[in-house]
């Protein structure tokens, strides 16, 4: 249960007691989400025009980056368990497929992975369906958002399935052995003692992921998803005020990561606890 | 008498290791049977064998009338083998009752009262009746020595292995832990155990086996073997000893 000292700026100390309970003390990192939602209460309430009319202009952003970053997220995390399985698993095709696809999705840039899906993809199904005269394919409409759920989710469970697969690695071979001389099956073993076991091991790095994503989202951007950094743009367009939208857009991100950040600890902590 | 484990000819290769070379065992129903022997020289390994851990490329395994050839046998003959670690292995997420409970529920099919009833009782019978809601990490070695016995325990094994149950132990907590087997061994349980615990060997042991390089050296009972005129037995016993 060792504190990891490198999470608490300067201001940590004061907030230290020696042989006190760790949950009760207040962690100085919410100083900094407080200090951020500060600022751009006082720009909304001091300047709304023209802070609160860009908040209200964004609003519906926020939202689409939000519900974008959330579901692609679910999936990610079902597609990242599967790839760092596949990537552990006896079965060679098994393993191949999983690696094939890790390896190639990590060398290609997100922006370009994007890109493809929404421009190259629709373009193929649409070649395919003439080939094999399937008319639903021919007809094929990428939607925007359908399309960055899934250039976002096959990007990322590339680099969880890495993650997954070190979790699972990590975990002591005793541990199956234990299971296996129980009688329990492979997959029992899996599903109720290493996985649950890795869930510790891998909460800080998929912590985040999910916030890497949250940030890369705005990518999705340039593929006609009008999420909160097109928003800003459109804002921009009529008004021309380019330092009051990008820093307005850019604290509502900040505040964005920095509460995914405390909810990551929070979650880190409350599993930490259960030793 | 039908032997409950038979071991034949068995040969285990890791890569260029050959790691056992013909083995052949019998053990009986009851029996205690304890194996010495240097490092490296396969006890583990074949211990493994026997609940089929570790795959033999040669030779037959027959544990209490099923052949472990065959894999759809393997988790049945788990289910009649318990096996303790010289490092517990106890599952690090769960709490002791949970760890003696799990598989008794996904794999014997009890229910959580039923299970937790016979984790209970095992947990008394082992000397750590209050620790039921620790966690492993909380507990000393021999505390969690004698968790993973009552973990085995649980599942009703018909034989019981144990692969140097008290060398990762502080000396004042082996003989809790030996105190345990000795009991069991007093219970008429099977037990194949890797130790060179003299004493428990002496006390309980019916017979002991002197392995060195993936070969049973000699075999005989306890008082006999610790006292052989066998040249490679008088050498590895006068390291042992003398430690
Ligand atoms: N998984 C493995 N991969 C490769 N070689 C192995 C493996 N397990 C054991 N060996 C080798 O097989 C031989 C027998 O090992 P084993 O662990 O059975 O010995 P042991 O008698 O139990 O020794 P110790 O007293 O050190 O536990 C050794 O040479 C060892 O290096
Ligand atoms: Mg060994």
């Amino acid at each position: 249960m060792a504190e990891k000292p490198k999470t608490r700026p300067g201001g940590g100390k004061l907030f230290y007691i020696p042989g006190g309970d760790t949950i009760t003390r207040i962690d100085p990192w919410w100083g900094l989400v407080a200090l951020v939602v500060v600022a751009a209460v006082v720009l909304v309430t001091v300047w709304p025009d023209p802070f609160w009319n860009i908040l209200v202009f964004v609003r519906g952003g926020i939202i689409v980056t939000v519900s974008i970053t959330v579901i692609s997220f679910i999936f990610i995390m079902v597609l990242g368990l599967l790839g760092g399985l596949g990537r552990l698993s006896r079965n060679r095709v098994l393993r191949g497929f999983a690696s094939l696809y890790v390896e190639m999705v990590r060398g290609v840039p997100l922006l370009v992975q994007l890109i493809w899906w929404y421009f190259a993809f629709p373009v193929m199904i649409h070649a395919v369906g003439k080939w094999l005269d399937f008319s639903f394919m021919i007809e094929y409409q990428a939607n925007p958002i359908v399309t960055a759920i899934i250039g976002l989710t096959v990007c990322y469970g590339a680099y969880m399935s890495e993650i997954c697969r070190a979790g699972i690695q990590s975990i002591p071979k005793g541990q199956m052995e234990a299971a296996r001389s129980l009688g329990m099956s492979h997959f029992q073993a899996m599903r109720y003692i290493i996985l649950p076991q890795s869930i510790r091991v891998i909460l800080p790095p998929v912590g985040n992921e999910f916030i890497a994503l949250l940030k890369d989202s705005s990518l999705v951007s340039v593929v006609a998803v009008a999420d909160l950094t097109r928003r800003g743009r459109e804002f921009m367009a009529t008004h021309f005020n380019p330092i009051e939208v990008w820093t307005m857009v850019a604290l509502i991100y900040l505040v964005m990561t920095l509460l995914s950040a405390r909810g990551v600890s929070w979650l880190e902590k409350k599993n930490r606890f259960e030793e | 008498m039908e032997p409950i484990i038979h071991i034949e000819n068995v040969h285990k290769h890791f890569g260029r290791v050959h790691a056992l070379r013909g083995i052949s065992l019998d053990v009986y129903k009851g029996e205690v049977v304890v194996i010495i022997g240097p490092s490296g020289s396969g006890k583990s390994t074949l211990l493994r064998c026997i609940n089929h851990l570790e795959e033999y490329n040669e030779g037959r395994i027959v544990v209490d009338g099923t052949p472990l050839d065959d894999t759809k046998n393997i988790n049945v003959v788990r289910q009649e083998v318990g096996m303790v670690f010289q490092s517990f292995n106890l599952f690090s997420h769960l709490r002791v009752i949970d760890n003696l409970a799990l598989a008794q529920r996904i794999v014997r099919r009890r229910t959580r009262e039923e299970a937790e009833k016979i984790a209970t009782d095992l947990l008394a019978k082992v000397g750590i009746p209050d620790k039921a809601q620790a966690y492993p990490v909380q507990l000393s070695g021999g505390q969690q020595q004698r968790v993973a016995i009552a973990r085995a325990l649980a599942m009703n094994p018909k034989i019981m292995l144990f692969d140097e149950p008290t060398s990762a132990l502080d000396p004042e907590m082996i003989k809790e832990v030996l105190d345990v087997m000795l009991a069991l061994a007093k219970e008429g349980m099977t037990m194949v155990v890797v130790s060179h615990e003299m004493g428990f060997a002496r006390a309980a042991g019916d017979r002991m086996i002197l392995m060195d390089e993936g070969q049973i050296v000699e075999e005989a009972t306890p008082d006999k073997l610790l006292t052989s005129s066998h040249e490679r037995t008088k050498l590895f016993l006068s390291k042992v000893l003398n430690l």
